[in-house]
């Protein structure tokens, strides 16, 4: 068992000898393989890898979306399948993934047609949301004519409007430039800290994991497997300025240093 | 000048210049050359005919009403078997090549057989129509839904929305480019397949007077029709050019509750 199985009580998310095989066009292809972790409640982890590890299949997984080929998934004692008919999970995507004739009210108010969610109160609801991301301005702008930040904010409270517990990133800010990344980052360390949601963020920048998250799972490609979790003992709020510590160098070094290992 | 008028100058002036140039050749050759008017009648006397043909809006309402109909019977029948394909390995399999079979079939060859069925009245030619436009409207409504954001559907899904959500707030409206997109295809389409009907065995319809304008010489009449039938399907085209791009920037909506 690798590491990241840490001992916790009553884990969120309880991940055993995950592995998932794809058969494309006769040849067989081990998306991820063995893995195992455990998420405590409100924690921030951020699975952190190349492009190919498999880290996008992970969330598939954990959200009853992909059935796994072995190993188990619990997600809050029940199986994924039970959380996800609860709606316990919200996804952000890269590039927002947001649907172009749709405003952007409409967009958060998406899913809230779909889940149990009072007709009466799901405008007042967007309204809210959008305003928490300072984008109320905005609620009648369609995602063409919003700016890449935006959307993403958009997206981001889309994930949040109908309060799942579990927010599932998949590398929501690689497509930003690194001035709009690094405010929607402090954003999104902001949301969380305030609504308490655990959080898996798929990332493949090394200083964004470190920044964002409690632990950083590192995997590597082919098949995607757990290298090693690295725990960040960085204090848990977290300026900009964190950055230029030697703490946090020391953090990205080691977590460069796994990712090549 | 205003802006809008000289931007709709700009756009339109060349083309009736060039349409006027080749009227005006057209109608000098004719009158100076002489040539016989079965053989090439003048623009003028093609207008005098257009004026003159009484009748004429009542054979164009029942090929517009042929060429409609089966329109409308298509889209409705095709998109739902759009909506079948997209959603299920099952029916992809086993429909899509079928779909193929309808466009190979030269249409043509199978008029008669419907007129065996379905006597020489209007039916026959609402069905030509409907298959005709079968075809590209399948194909496109499919392609179309199938071109829904994948990462929409997850998100769909993890909410454990149902199918008849996911089609109408996520495929439909997706889809809605590529089916106007086909319907532009189609709605020309429809027009070649009643005015064919029209051909074999009718009493009326702009199909019957092409072929009686022809049999019997009268080609101002027979430019009469053809113009009419090359209006008709400018028309249809830049209206559902016009419904395909309102759509692709979004402006459509189809997903309110």
């Amino acid at each position: 068992m690798t590491p990241a199985a840490a001992q916790l009580e009553s884990p969120c998310i309880s991940l055993r000898g995950v592995g998932v095989t794809f058969e494309a066009r006769g040849a067989t292809v081990r998306a991820i393989s063995g893995v195992s972790l455990d998420v405590a409640d409100g924690e921030f982890i951020a699975l952190l890898g190349p492009t190919g590890c498999g880290k996008s299949t992970l969330l598939r997984v954990v959200s009853d979306l992909q059935r796994p080929s072995e190993g188990t998934v619990a997600v809050r004692g029940g199986s994924a399948a039970q959380a996800r008919r609860r709606n316990e999970f919200g996804f952000v995507f890269q590039e927002a993934a947001l649907l172009p004739w749709r405003s952007a009210l409409q967009n958060v108010r998406l899913p809230l047609e779909v889940v149990d969610f009072p007709a009466q109160g799901r405008d007042e609801r967007c309204v809210e949301l959008l305003r928490s991301v300072g984008l109320e301005k905005f609620r009648d702008a369609y995602p063409a004519e919003l700016s890449g930040g935006m959307k993403q904010r958009v997206s981001i409270v889309r994930a949040l409007s109908w309060n799942p517990s579990i927010l599932l990133m998949d590398e929501p800010f690689s497509a930003l430039d690194e001035l709009t990344k690094n405010q929607l980052q402090d954003d999104l360390l902001g949301i969380w800290g305030r609504e308490k949601k655990t959080v898996l963020f798929v990332t493949h920048n090394i200083a964004e994991a470190v920044y964002l998250a409690d632990r950083v799972v590192v995997m590597s490609a082919h098949p995607g497997e757990i290298k090693t979790v690295i725990h960040i003992t960085l204090p848990r709020q977290r300026a900009p300025d964190v950055r230029d510590t030697l703490e946090f160098v020391e953090h990205v070094r080691a977590a460069r240093a796994a990712l090549r290992a | 000048m205003s802006s809008a008028l000289r931007s709709s100058l700009e756009r339109f002036g060349p083309p009736v210049l060039i349409m006027l140039l080749i009227l005006g050749t057209w109608e000098a050759a004719v009158k100076m050359l002489g040539i016989a008017r079965w053989l090439l009648p003048a623009p003028s006397a093609i207008a005098m005919r257009f004026v003159r043909t009484e009748d004429l809006w009542y054979h164009t309402g029942l090929t517009l009403l042929e060429a409609g109909t089966g329109f409308a019977i298509s889209a409705v029948l095709g998109i739902a078997l759009a909506a079948g394909i997209a959603n299920s390995r099952f029916l992809e399999r086993g429909l899509f090549p079928y779909v193929i079979v309808s466009n190979a079939i030269p249409i043509i060859s199978i008029v008669p057989l419907l007129n065996i069925w379905l006597g020489f009245g209007i039916a026959t030619k609402i069905v030509i129509a409907a298959i005709i436009t079968f075809f590209p409207i399948v194909t496109n409504t499919t392609r179309g839904l199938k071109a829904a954001d994948a990462r929409i559907l997850d998100l769909m899904h993890s909410i454990n929305a149902t199918r008849r959500q996911v089609f109408f707030k996520v495929q439909l409206p997706s889809a809605l480019p590529f089916i106007f997109a086909g319907f532009k295809i189609a709605a020309s389409l429809s027009l070649v397949g009643a005015v064919v009907g029209e051909f074999y065995g009718a009493d009326r319809g702009l199909g019957f007077l092409v072929i009686t304008a022809a049999t019997q010489l009268r080609t101002d009449l027979l430019f009469v029709a053809i113009f009419v039938l090359a209006a008709i399907g400018v028309l249809t085209f830049s209206f559902f050019g016009w419904l395909e791009r309102r759509s692709t920037r979004g402006a459509l909506e189809v997903d309110r509750e």
